[in-house]
Order: C-alpha cells, then structure tokens, then sequence
C-alpha cells in the first residue's frame, strides 16, 4: 500500500517576503498554497497511490474563508473521482473542517474525529482524532483506538510533540510513547520543518508544510511518499511547493569597486538557483562600504537577469576587524554606553514610542527582550554607516 | 616624513621644473615659504605633490593641457622613516606608476607605510589648508548648534561629517515613523493595510455571513413558493369561470338542435360519406348499360371482315421452294442476288486471265529462262526476302574484310623500329632526396654564433664563479621577492613602531610629570594624609600633654598646622584630587600603551634579525656580498637564469651542427653507392650534379618507351580483327549458295542474284494474280447453273407451261414471291378481326355483371331509413343534412364536458352559479396579473439570492489582497526594525560622542586655547566649553570675562578658531604617529598682521617638529615670516 503524506497546508495563508513586491512574483505567487495542495492532488493521481493522508491544519485561522472550504472539497473530490481516498483529521487551524457546523466533505473523504476515529481502506486501518481548541496541552494519545487486528495500522496526530521551536505546544507527546503506542506508522502534522523517525517496524513522519510562507520555513516545501510492505515501511520525500527560501554569506569587503561587486552578487544569486522551483534568498553581507540599502538595489538590478531567484533580504554588517582610531573609540564608547542604567531606559522608552506606532499583527518585532540584539545591531549600523561615510 | 624637493617634470605648464626644500638647521624650524604671484602655479605644484603621494585619478586630468595625461610625471626627493632619501616619480599608468630614479618600479607599500594609511582626502583633511576650507571650517563650528565633542573630534580627525551622518540615521527612521507625520512609511503602509483589511473583510466568506446568505436565500424561496401557490389558485379560478361560460352556452344550443331533428326521416347515422356513395353507384349503374349497347355494334362489323378475307392452299409449297433458292450462296454471296450479273461478269474475267499469261512469259524472257515452267522461277515472298538480306550481307562482309586488312598495313607502317626499355632509378631518387636534405648546413652555424654572442653578453656582469652557482641551485623568485616584501614593510613597521615607540615614551613622561605637578600640588591630599596628620597631631598632643615643654608645644603647632592644612586643602581640593586621579589615569594608560608599543616594536627587531639572517644565505646563494639588500636579489637572480639559458642554449646549437655535418656524410656515401651501377660516379664530375640530370631524364625516356609498347599492341588487335572478317564473308557467301541452288538462272554470284532480284520479285506478283483469277471464273460458271435448275421447279408448283422457263428464271421467280405475300396479308386481317369480336363479347359479359351489384349497393345504402318515395339523390340529401344536425348537437354536449374536465368542482359550481356575468371574466383576468406579478417578484428575489449564496463561493479568491497584505506586513517589519536600529545607534552614538569629547576634551581644549589665543590675544584670553540641554558649546572668553558664543564671532575669528583646531589635530596626529608636511595656501589673507604673525609663530611651532609649507603671493607675509620664524627658507615658484 502506498500513501501521500501532508499536513500543514494552511490554505489561503500567503507567502510573507518582500520578494513578493515583484508584481509579476507576486501575481505568480498569491494563490501559492492552492496551487501547491493542486500540486499534492496532481501527485497523489500520478502515482496512483492508495490513499492521500492529511495530518492537520489544512486551512489557517488567519483567513477563515468558506471558499477555501470550498476549494478543499474540489480538490478532494478530484482525488476521489481519480480512486484515491483522503484520510484526514482536524489540526489547531481548521475551525473550517468542524463536521458538525459544515457537515460531511464527501464520498471516499474521511475526516476521523471522536465519533468516527477509524477508517479502514485495503488492508490497513486508519486511526486519527480531531479536537477543536486552538491550543491544547494534554497528550492525545491516550485517547487513540488500539491497533486493528490483522490490519496495517495507521495513526495520524497534530501534535508539536516534545516540542519545537517556532510553533507553539499542541498536544505534547513524547516520541517514545508514541513509537510504542502498536501503530505501523505515524503521519505528523503541526511542525513545518520535514524530519523522520523510525524506531525498528515503526515510522513517524512529519511532511512538513508543503509551501513554505517565509524565510522561517525554509526547511520545508516537501510531501512524503509512504510504502506500507511486509516489513518497516519506507518513505521518499518529493519537493512540491513552488517557492523555497535559502541563505546566502556574502563578504564584499575586499571588493575594490562596484563592478567586483556586481559579480560577487551575480556569483552568488547564480549558486542559489534551483531548477524547477523559485527561490527567494536572504543575504548576509558582510562589508564596512556598502549598506544595506545599496546592496539591495545592485542585487535587484542582478537579478534583473538571472530567472528563478528573488531577493527576500539583505542584511549587512562590518567585519570584524580594523576600525579607524576614531571609529574604534565611538564604538567602544557606544559599547560602555549600553550598559549605563539612563540609556537602557532611554532605548526602552524609544523603543516602546515605536512599537506603539506599529499595527498590533507585528507589535512582537520590536518586544523588550529583543532590545539586545537590537542595540547590537545598532552599533554595527553606526559603525558601518560612519566608515562608509569616511572612507 | 620631509619633502626636501618636488620636481615638476612633465605637469601642468611644468617641463624640467623643481622646488627645493631647503633642510633646516639643527635648532631651526623646518619652515618653507614659497612665494608667487596669482597663477604661478602654486595649486599645480600642490597637486602635483599629491599626485605623487597617491597616484594619479582616474579620468580628465586638470592638468594635462601641455602634455598628455599619459605622459604626466611627477617626482620628488623625499626623507621617509626607516628609510631615508629616495627620490620617487610617479606616471599616470593604473598600475606600476611608482617609479624610482631609474624609472623601475617600486612598491606602493613604501609611500604608505609612510603615510600611516591615510587616504588622499584624509590627508588633504588633516594636512593641508586654505583660505576655502578656513573660511568653511568656521562656518562648520558656527553651524554645528554645539556639540563640543563632534566640534573636537572634527578638528581633531577630520570627520566633519560625523554629525550628518548620525542625522541621515535619525532621519532615515523619521522617514518610517515620525510623531504626527503624514508622509511616513508606517502611515502610508498602514493607511493601505486598513484598506486591504477591509476589503478582504468584506470578501471573506465568513461563517456568519454564509448563515446570513443561505438563511436569505431559504427565506426568498419560501416566499416564491407561496406566490406561486396564489397564482395556481388564480389561474384555477380563471379557467373554472370559462368552464362555467361555455357549459352555459352550449346547454341553449343543444336545445336548438333538438327541436329541428323532429321533421327529418328516421332510422340511424349515415356511415361517413354515404351520400358520395350512393352518387357514385347511380354513376355506376348508367355507364355498364351504355357499355352493353356499344359491345353489340362491335360484333357485327368484325363477323364481316372474317368473311371477306379466305385462305390460300399453294401458299405452303411456294414457300418452301423460295427459301430454299435464297438459301444458296455463291462467294459468299445470295445466288439469287449474283445470278442475274454472272453472265457479263464471267466473259471480262476471262480476258483478264489471258493479259496474265502474257505478261508471266515476258518477265522469264528478261530472265533468260524462257522455257523454263512459272512454278520453278515464281519464288515466295519470304524467300524473295532472305535471298535479299542474305545478297546485301555478302557485299557488307566483303567491303569490312577488305577495309581491316588495309588498317593493319597502315599500323605496321607507322610503328617503326623496337626502342630498348629503360632501368629503375628508385634508389638513386631517395639516396638525392636524403643528401638534398641534409646538404645545406649554413642555420646551424649561424645558430651557433648567435647563441655564443648571447652567453658572452649574459655573463658580462657576472662573478667567474657564476656557472659554481648554479650548479648549487639558485633560490625561487618568490621566494626573493617574498623576502624583499618582507625587507621592506618590515623596515617601514619598525620604523613606524620606533616613531609609536618615542610618542608613547614622550606620552608617558608627560603624563608623569602631570601626575607629579598634581601630587605636588597642597590641595591633592588625599583622605588618608588627613587621617595621618590628624593621627600625628593627637600623638604630639599627648606626648605635649605628658611633656609640657616649649618643644612640645612646638612640635604640637607643627602637627597642629600641618593638620588644619591637610584638613583645609583637603576640603578645598575636590577638584585637585579629580585632577590627580584623572593624571594617575592617564599615567596608567600611558604606561600601557608604552609598553605595548615597547613588545611591538622588540617583536619587529627579532623578526628583522631573523629576515637578515635569511637575506645573507640568498645573498651568498646568489653570489653577493652577505649585505647586499634583498631589493637586488630579484635581479641578480634573473641575471644568473638568463646566463644558464644562453649557456644551455650555446651547447644545444654546437650539438644540433655536430649531428647535421654527420648525417651529410652518410648521404653523401648512400648517394654514390646508388649511382654506381649506374655507371654514374665522383671521377665523372660533380656526383650530386650527375644525379639530377639522370633524374631529370628518367621521365621522357619511360614515357617513349610505354608508346611504342601500346603500338605494338594495337597492330595485334587489328589483325585479329581482320582475320575475323573473313571468316564472316565465306559464312554469308555459303548461306547464300544454299538458297539460290533450285534457281534456274545462269549467274548466281551476288551481283548477278542482286540484279535478278526485281524481275524475281515483279515474276512472283503475276503468277499469284494469275492463280486467283482461274478460281473466280469456275465459281461463276456453277451459280448459272443451280438458278436455272430453281426456276424450273417453281413453274411446275404454279402450273405454268414448260418453255416459259427457257425465257427468265428470274421473272418466274418474282411471281412466285408476290402470291405468297398476297395469301399472308389476308390471313392476318382475318385472325385479328377474330380477335376482336372475342374482346368485345367479354367486355359486354363483365358490364352486364357490375349493373347488377350496383343495383344491389344502392339497396344496402337505404337500409332501415325512412323517404322511400325520393329518388336516390334527393333521399340521401335529406339524411345527410339530418345526421348533420345529430352531429352538431352532440359536439356541444362534448365541448361542455370537456370544458369542465380538470376544473375545480366547486370552483366551477360558484362560477357557473354567477351565469350569465359579463364583467366576471375581466375580474378574473385582473386578478390573475397581479398574481402572476407577485410570483415573478418573489421569484427574481429567489434567484437573486441564490445567485449571491453560489458566487460568494464562486467568487475570485482575493489572494492578491492578501499576498500583498503579508508583504507590506513583512515591509514593515524590517522598516521597523531599521527604524528602531536607526534611533538606538543615533542615541547611543551621541552619548559616545559625549564620552569622546569628555575623554578628550581636556587636552584638546588646552591646545586649541594656547593656539587661539596665541593669534588673537589680546581679544581674546581663553576658551571654554559650556554646557547646554542640547549639547556642548565652544566659546570663546575674552579679557573682561565675557562669553562669546561661536556663532557670535566674527567670520575672521571663527577661521582663526578653526586654525587652531586643526593645529590641535596636527599636534594630536604627530605626537602619535609622527609628522607628515603640514600645507597651507594663503590662509592669512583675512588675518591682521598682528595674528598673521601669531599664526606664522605657530607655524612655527610646527616647524619645529615637522616640516611647514606656506604658499603665498603677498610679498608682505614673506617678510613677516622672516621676521616671525627664524630661519625660514623662502623660495620662489619655478617659471
């Protein structure tokens, strides 16, 4: 038996990079989620595999809309007329899925829930709970069916499990315990980052979210092709989503004039392309001349001719290294400055004036506990900034 | 660093020019005033210096309008730290354009290690200054709104553009978010973000809202469903209405019809078209009789022509005879068609038989064979055609024989005598080729003298010992040139670090002898000293009070002054003990930068001990004195390389002549034995010579030879060929024998057949004539013959007398066909009028049959049915127009039922009720519109809703909204963040800024006053900083104690107060790295002569340390410098 394995799909949720200011990016890319779960359709057909499995979060809070209910039926009715099934359940961000307020999604589409936590396709039985809190902090796995008799038995779960960074805690549970809960498999959702685990007969696999949103998921992008044989079962990730997110170092301090600097950039946007796929690349330059303002143009005047790559952002700091006497002096001097009480207050006291003046769905970028990195950030752009401006 | 002279060799208007710098005097200031009148080219030479110093920019050169920017140059004699004088040039090239005396080039590394790194802008901010940039610079300070730091540091480092630099931060993060700002980035990105949020609020097809849609939808559905009922009902009521109006109608009508029936006859319906019927059969029955009556007639006339025609008995035989006449033939031919011609055509036949015979015994006359039977000569045509071909070919043999035997004559004529073959020169051709190859040896020994001139010029310069060398192995350039690197920026840092060394040691006494004016000082007792002397006191004081003596009381006042001072100068020196502790700071500071200027400048020393070990191993590797500088091992190393390959060389030529003169006496050998057997050898004359004519002619004698070889060989062909012909001749010469052999004639050769030929051919045409003619006149003879016979018989059938026949059998013949046609004319007018009368008898049968059943129909149609006294016609028309009547009256008792099926019961009850009603229908049709209009509102209602229940699913999913919202959401983020990095590096930069001038301010601000107040005085005594909310304020203190801010100062004082602070800097600058030449272009043109002099002073000053230079056109500030500097070197511009 094979199965497609997804989750996290967060349906109408858009990508968040200043690549998409590119119009014609940006028009390519506003529907990214639905053409990337069109995608994971178009591939579970193609490889006529047995059943496709979503493990949580098809939809996002964020944009609750029923047409993308409405687009998920589409999609999974064309699965279904095609002869493969979808198994799914409900994840922290699937107020839409709930089977009570909008009924049944259709024929050969199983949401598993408390009423209904088993299906059985072929020879293997499938075993998921949904619940409907946005947040919930007890294991689910207690409340699992035990495995079929007989049956290849399948589990899927939403849960962060020990926990991972950048997402919250969502039905914790420890890998151990679930890895000996008796199931074949488990397909994971809740984490984007793709990672497997298997522990002798079982595997647990977390696909990752198909379409990655921004440069913090740049890990993912992948759905996971699963063969459930006689014995462990074997899994192959595929790459579908249609724009990645990579990194790229970039040192331009021993560029002697703007030409060298155009091709270091142009060398370095060139090693970021991937065929078949759109990436957009973060740079960290490292360079005491060029800010990051002009970085930013020459690499968007570079990428005028290199297709497939756009710029996320530039970041740009001084190397460490030899400063001016004078330079080297304010910036010892910025550096004792920090730790004066009456400017960590005046910092403080600015930097709240500015996070106020904010809209409240990006207040967090500018939060008191990231203020260190911020005053660390603000020498260097001092620093670079005084010995451009001297140099 | 000193520039002792700057030559202008190629610059500007400058060819060959030169400006000297005259060295001072031990105890004199190194001042030089080089004085010119206005475009003496004093900004030419200055920037020719710079040039030099730094290269030359790129682009347009401002100077380049005497000679080309490439053959720009510039050099000068300068006196470098660690190094000494050298004298440079400097070119336009890009690169290599540091050259030295000899115009090689040298490292860029030995200018800047001497200028300490500085940039040409820096270097032109730091030591160089005209009447632009003071007059600018104290516009700087005015405008700086008092930041005493900023205005210090500026001074001190050049870095004026510190503060805009802080302020483009500042205002880069107003840009994205200002208090009360319209045009900001956070206002317009926001303002946008609220119009998204509303739209896409407005798009999303929320829960609640698809409830709202779907309940809307549900609600406008029901309402059409009730409108629709009321409709149906309308319509129901409508059509019960004109139920009732018709059943009314057709009930009176029904009434009428009943009362007419009563005067009709009785008895059922006519079946569907009766009275067509019984017309048709009255038709009927009248047409059979007419036909009856014309079948009578009929018979009688034919029983007359029956009898009119009898039978003939003699028809029969007379038939048969004559068929059997026409059935003979003759050619082919009917007898009886021929016969009547036969006679005349048989006596022309003859003749023409007889013209034959005569004809054949002429031609056997020109034969020769007169007597000879026709049969014998007469031959068929396929003969007459072999023995043609068979006479021609005999001809065409004989012709083709004789014509190959006189080619082979001819060929045997013109071959002429037998040519001997000539012999194989193969080998003798390849020995020439091998000698000719190596025969000319002349490149080889001129290779070899040049060769020998090269090594001889290579080792020109060298020691004897130079082949021992490199035999020895020379080392790697790189690593000579590695190590003259090294040599270099070693020398340059050690004598940097011996400078750094000097000004931390100088820095350090100063700050020693600093800490000790202040620990001398009264009022920097510490606590501790108080507390001792407070201790001492009490001791005395109780040793006086034990004692109570005159020096005890003495010592006690001591202790007791001593005391009350340390106790008063210690209340009073808050300030001296701040002083002291900042000098036992700085003393500590000093100490530490010694010393590591001290461990600096000791690692140099040990690696340039190290490096000259090193140098002196290349030195001796390459044939040097052992302190020879590593700068010349590069070329001594090429020097010896060059002379190992021109040695190398000169022996592969000697070895490359040596194997040549070889190789041409072996092919000198192989070419003589070759030719021997020739009979070609050296007694004979030059051997190479020899060969190459023998060579030469080896081609025309082989080619001779081959000709003759392929006539001999055509001849033989050519023989064959006529021996061939000949056989073929006797062949067709036999062939022609055996068909001529049974012919009479007397000359059978090929001529005489040949001439036979068209009498044979003209003999076999009569003969064949002749024969055919013979067979016509004997079938003719028969056919008279047989007609005659015919003729006789058929007189005999018809009776006629027997000598008629003798007269024409034709005309008997001719009578007999004329009575048989006669005899069958009659029989078949009698058969077809027999014919006839049988027809017509049947037809008058048959119609006497169909007016009987006619009669019986018409007795059918009237069955039952009353009106027996009418005829026919008149009978039927009434019953017709009587079930007419019964038709109409039961069609309105169908349509009223039928007007009432489907009719609601009561409905129709009420309505027909209210009959007769004229308005009712009217009534009724309005209420039906406003009906139908009701439900067809309700309807567009329902659709509508529906509509908008399906398209907000449809809808377009406004993903572009919300791509673009995340965008402008990640935008500002980032813009958030720059934003806030922005404000917290401009206030942390800013309390730096005050730091830095706080840790700099005291010393600066000593130099700057001494500076100041040295040109100014007496205006001016001091300068102070104040203190104010929105900074440090630099004023100036003048000698009644007021305060003059320094925007208030005149622009000559504000100048004058920027001199002073760049002369702060320069000292700064000098005392930590060492001086460099200070250029100053006229900027005391505003000054009086009073603080023109003061500042010539202070030029002075910087003389005394480091090297001044003063351009100027005013003759009168020459002969204030002379007065004001002792030993001042004035020099004139160059013409």
């Amino acid at each position: 038996m094979r199965l497609l394995v997804s989750a996290d799909i967060h349906l109408g949720s858009p990508i968040r990079s200043v690549a998409l200011r590119n119009p014609d990016l940006g028009d390519r890319l506003k529907q990214a989620s639905r053409d990337t779960f069109s995608k994971i359709i178009d591939l579970a057909i193609s490889e006529q595999v047995d059943a496709l499995v979503l493990a949580g979060d098809i939809f996002d809070n964020g944009y609750p809309d029923l047409k993308s209910r409405a687009f998920l039926i589409a999609q999974l009715s064309r699965a279904s007329e095609a002869g493969v099934p979808t198994v799914l359940i409900r994840g922290n961000h699937d107020a839409l899925l709930d089977h009570r307020a909008h009924g049944d999604l259709g024929p050969n589409i199983h949401l598993l829930h408390k009423g209904a936590p088993t299906v059985e396709i072929g020879d293997a039985a499938f075993h998921g709970l949904s619940f409907d809190a946005a947040h919930v902090a007890k294991s689910f796995l207690p409340d699992y069916p035990r495995p079929a008799p007989g049956k290849r038995n399948v589990g899927l779960m939403h849960t962060s499990l020990d926990g991972a960074p950048g997402h919250d805690p969502y039905a914790p549970c420890t890998e151990r315990e679930l890895m000996a809960h008796g199931f074949d498999l488990w397909c994971l959702g809740h984490i984007h980052a793709p990672f497997e685990r298997v522990d002798g007969p079982v595997l647990a696999v977390m696909p990752g979210i198909p379409q990655p949103r921004h440069f913090g998921e740049r890990n993912g992008g992948t759905v996971t092709l699963v063969s459930l044989g006689e014995g462990a079962p074997e899994f192959e990730r595929r790459v579908i989503g249609h724009l990645g997110f990579s990194e790229c170092s970039l040192d331009l301090s021993t560029c002697s004039d703007q030409q060298e600097v155009l091709r270091s950039l142009r060398d370095v946007l060139l090693s970021a392309q991937v065929p078949g796929r759109g990436m957009a690349v973060r740079l960290h330059v490292t360079s005491d001349r060029h800010g990051m303002e002009l970085v930013t143009e020459l690499a968007a005047e570079v990428l005028d001719s290199i297709d497939g790559v756009s710029l996320d952002k530039v970041k740009c700091a001084p190397p460490p290294r030899k400063l001016g006497a004078e330079t080297e002096d304010l910036v010892r001097l910025m550096q004792d400055e920090l730790v004066e009480d009456g400017f960590r207050q005046a910092a403080l006291q600015q930097l709240e004036e500015l996070r106020l003046a904010l809209p409240s769905e990006i207040m967090d970028e500018l939060d008191e506990d990231g203020l260190d990195a911020l005053l660390e950030e603000a020498i260097a752009e001092v620093s670079l900034t005084l010995h451009a401006g001297t140099s | 660093m000193r520039l002792n002279r700057l030559d202008l060799l190629r610059y500007g208007r400058f060819k060959g020019a030169e400006i000297a710098f005259p060295k001072r005097a031990e105890g004199v200031p190194d001042v030089t005033v080089i004085f010119g009148p206005n475009e003496a080219g004093k900004s030419t030479a200055f920037n020719g210096f710079l040039e030099l110093l730094f290269g030359f920019k790129s682009g347009a050169h401002p100077y380049a309008f005497r000679f080309d920017r490439s053959d720009l140059v510039v050099g000068a004699e300068l006196d470098l730290p660690g190094r000494g004088i050298m004298a440079l040039r400097r070119n336009s090239k890009r690169t290599q354009s540091l050259l030295d005396a000899n115009d090689r080039p040298v490292s860029e590394a030995i200018l800047s290690g001497a200028l300490h790194g500085l940039t040409r802008d820096r270097f032109e901010e730091r030591f160089s200054l005209n009447e632009k940039g003071l007059r600018e610079g104290g516009e700087r300070i005015a405008g700086a709104q008092g930041d005493l730091g900023q205005l210090l540091h500026a001074g001190l480092s050049g870095l004026t553009g510190m503060a805009q630099t802080l302020d483009a931060l500042a205002e880069r993060a107003d840009k994205f978010h200002k208090k009360r700002g319209r045009g900001t980035v956070l206002k317009t990105v926001g303002d946008r973000l609220k119009e998204i949020g509303r739209e896409l609020r407005a798009d999303r097809l929320t829960t609640e809202r698809e409830r709202n849609l779907r309940h809307e939808r549900d609600r406008t559905a029901a309402e059409f469903e009730a409108a629709d009922v009321e409709l149906r009902q309308a319509h129901q009521r409508q059509a019960a209405s004109k139920a009732a109006e018709v059943w009314y109608d057709r009930t009176e009508e029904i009434g009428k019809l009943t009362e007419a029936l009563v005067d009709f006859p009785a008895g059922p319906d006519l079946p569907p078209s009766a009275a067509e019927r019984v017309a048709g059969i009255v038709e009927k029955i009248s047409a059979q009789t007419m036909r009856i009556e014309e079948a009578e007639e009929e018979t009688v006339k034919q029983d007359q022509i029956i009898s009119d025609n009898p039978v003939d008995k003699l028809t029969q035989p007379l038939t048969a005879e004559l068929e059997r006449l026409d059935a003979l033939a003759i050619d082919g031919a009917p007898l009886i068609g021929r016969a009547s011609t036969a006679r005349a055509d048989l006596a022309r036949r003859s003749e023409d038989q007889e013209k034959l015979s005569s004809q054949i015994d002429s031609v056997l006359r020109l034969l020769q064979v007169p007597d000879a039977p026709v049969s014998t000569v007469a031959l068929e045509a396929s003969v007459l055609e072999d023995l043609a071909a068979a006479v021609q070919e005999c001809l065409t043999a004989n012709l083709s024989a004789d014509a190959a035997r006189e080619a082979v004559e001819t060929a045997r004529a013109q071959q002429g005598e037998a040519l001997t073959e000539p012999q194989d020169l193969t080998a003798l051709r390849a020995a020439f080729d091998v000698w000719r190859a190596v025969a000319d040896i002349s490149a080889f020994e001129a290779g070899q003298g040049q060769a020998l001139a090269l090594l001889t010029k290579a080792t020109a310069g060298l020691p004897r010992s130079w082949k021992d060398l490199v035999a020895a192995g020379l080392p790697a350039p790189e690593t000579l040139n590695e190590v003259a690197r090294n040599s270099a920026t070693l020398t340059a840092d050690l004598a940097s670090a011996g400078n750094d060394l000097d000004a931390r040691a100088a820095e350090l006494a100063e700050a020693r002898a600093v800490l000790s004016t202040h620990e001398a000082a009264p009022d920097a007792v510490d606590v501790v000293t108080t507390e001792e002397t407070r201790r001492q006191r009490d001791m005395v004081w109780q040793l006086h009070r034990g004692d109570l003596t005159i020096e005890t009381a003495d010592q006690f006042e001591v202790a007791m002054y001593a005391d009350d001072g340390a106790r008063a100068h210690y209340l009073s020196g808050a300030e001296a003990r701040q002083r002291l502790l900042a000098a036992q700071g700085q003393v500590r500071t000093a100490a530490a930068r010694h010393e590591i200027a001290k461990s600096h400048y000791d690692d140099l020393i040990t690696q340039r001990d190290r490096l000259a070990g090193r140098c002196s191993r290349l030195a001796l590797a390459l044939g040097l004195e052992e302190d020879t500088i590593p700068s010349a091992f590069s070329a001594r190393q090429k020097a010896l390389t060059t002379a190992a390959e021109a040695a190398a060389d000169l022996s592969n030529a000697e070895e490359a002549l040596k194997v040549r003169l070889t190789h041409q006496e072996a092919a000198r050998d192989a070419l003589t034995d070759a030719a021997r057997p020739l009979g070609i050898g050296p007694a004979q004359g030059d051997l190479p010579t020899q060969v190459q004519r023998a060579l030469t002619l080896e081609e025309s004698d082989r080619k001779a030879w081959a000709k003759w070889q392929e006539g001999k060989k055509t001849i033989a062909k050519l023989y064959d060929k006529s021996n061939q012909c000949r056989t073929d001749c006797e062949t067709i010469q036999g062939k022609l024998d055996r068909l001529t052999a049974a012919l009479p004639l007397l000359d059978r050769t090929p001529e005489g057949i040949r001439a036979a030929l068209p009498h044979l051919r003209s003999l076999h045409q009569l003969y064949d004539e002749h024969q055919k003619l013979s067979a016509r006149i004997e079938a003719l003879e028969q056919a008279i013959a047989a007609l005659a016979e015919g003729a006789q018989r058929l007189a005999r059938i018809m009776d006629d007398p027997e000598n008629e026949i003798d007269i024409d059998p034709i005309q008997v013949i001719d009578r007999a066909r004329s009575r048989v046609m006669l005899a069958t004319r009659a029989d078949e007018k009698r058969a077809e009028a027999m014919l006839r009368r049988d027809k017509t008898e049947s037809l008058k049968s048959r119609a006497e049959t169909e007016r009987q059943a006619g009669n019986e129909d018409l007795n059918d149609c009237f069955t039952e049915q009353g009106g027996q006294d009418l005829v026919p016609r008149d009978r039927v028309a009434k019953l017709v127009e009587r079930d007419r009547l019964r038709a109409d009256k039961a069609t309105a008792g169908h349509d009223r039922q039928k007007a009432r099926d489907g009719v609601d019961a009561d409905l129709f009850a009420e309505e027909l009720d209210r009959m007769p009603d004229a308005t009712r229908a009217a009534e009724l049709e309005q209420a039906l519109k406003d009906a139908q209009d009701s439900r067809d509102t309700a309807r567009d209602a329902q659709r509508e809703a529906a509509r908008l229940y399906r398209e907000a699913f449809e809808a377009a999913d406004r993903s572009d909204l919300a791509t673009e919202q995340a965008t402008l959401f990640e935008e500002m983020r980032s813009g958030a963040r720059q934003a806030a990095v922005a404000r917290l590096g401009v206030l942390a930069a800013r309390g730096a800024l005050r730091r830095l001038a706080a840790e700099r301010r005291s010393g600066m601000l000593r130099d700057v006053e001494e500076a100041f107040v040295t040109m100014t005085t007496p205006a001016w005594t001091s300068v102070d900083v104040w203190s104010q909310a929105e900074g440090e304020k630099l004023v100036g203190i003048q000698p009644d104690g007021s305060t003059v801010p320094v925007e208030q100062m005149s622009t000559g004082t504000m100048g004058q107060l920027y001199f002073a602070l760049r002369l702060a800097g320069y000292r700064s600058f000098a005392r930590e790295l060492g001086p460099l030449p200070m250029i100053l272009d006229d900027i005391m043109e505003t000054f009086d002569d009073t603080r023109a002099r003061a500042a010539l002073q202070l030029c002075g000053e910087i003389g005394a340390n480091g090297q001044a230079i003063l351009f100027t056109h005013h003759a009168h500030l020459v002969e204030l410098a002379r007065d004001c500097i002792k030993g001042v070197a004035i020099v004139n511009m160059p013409d």
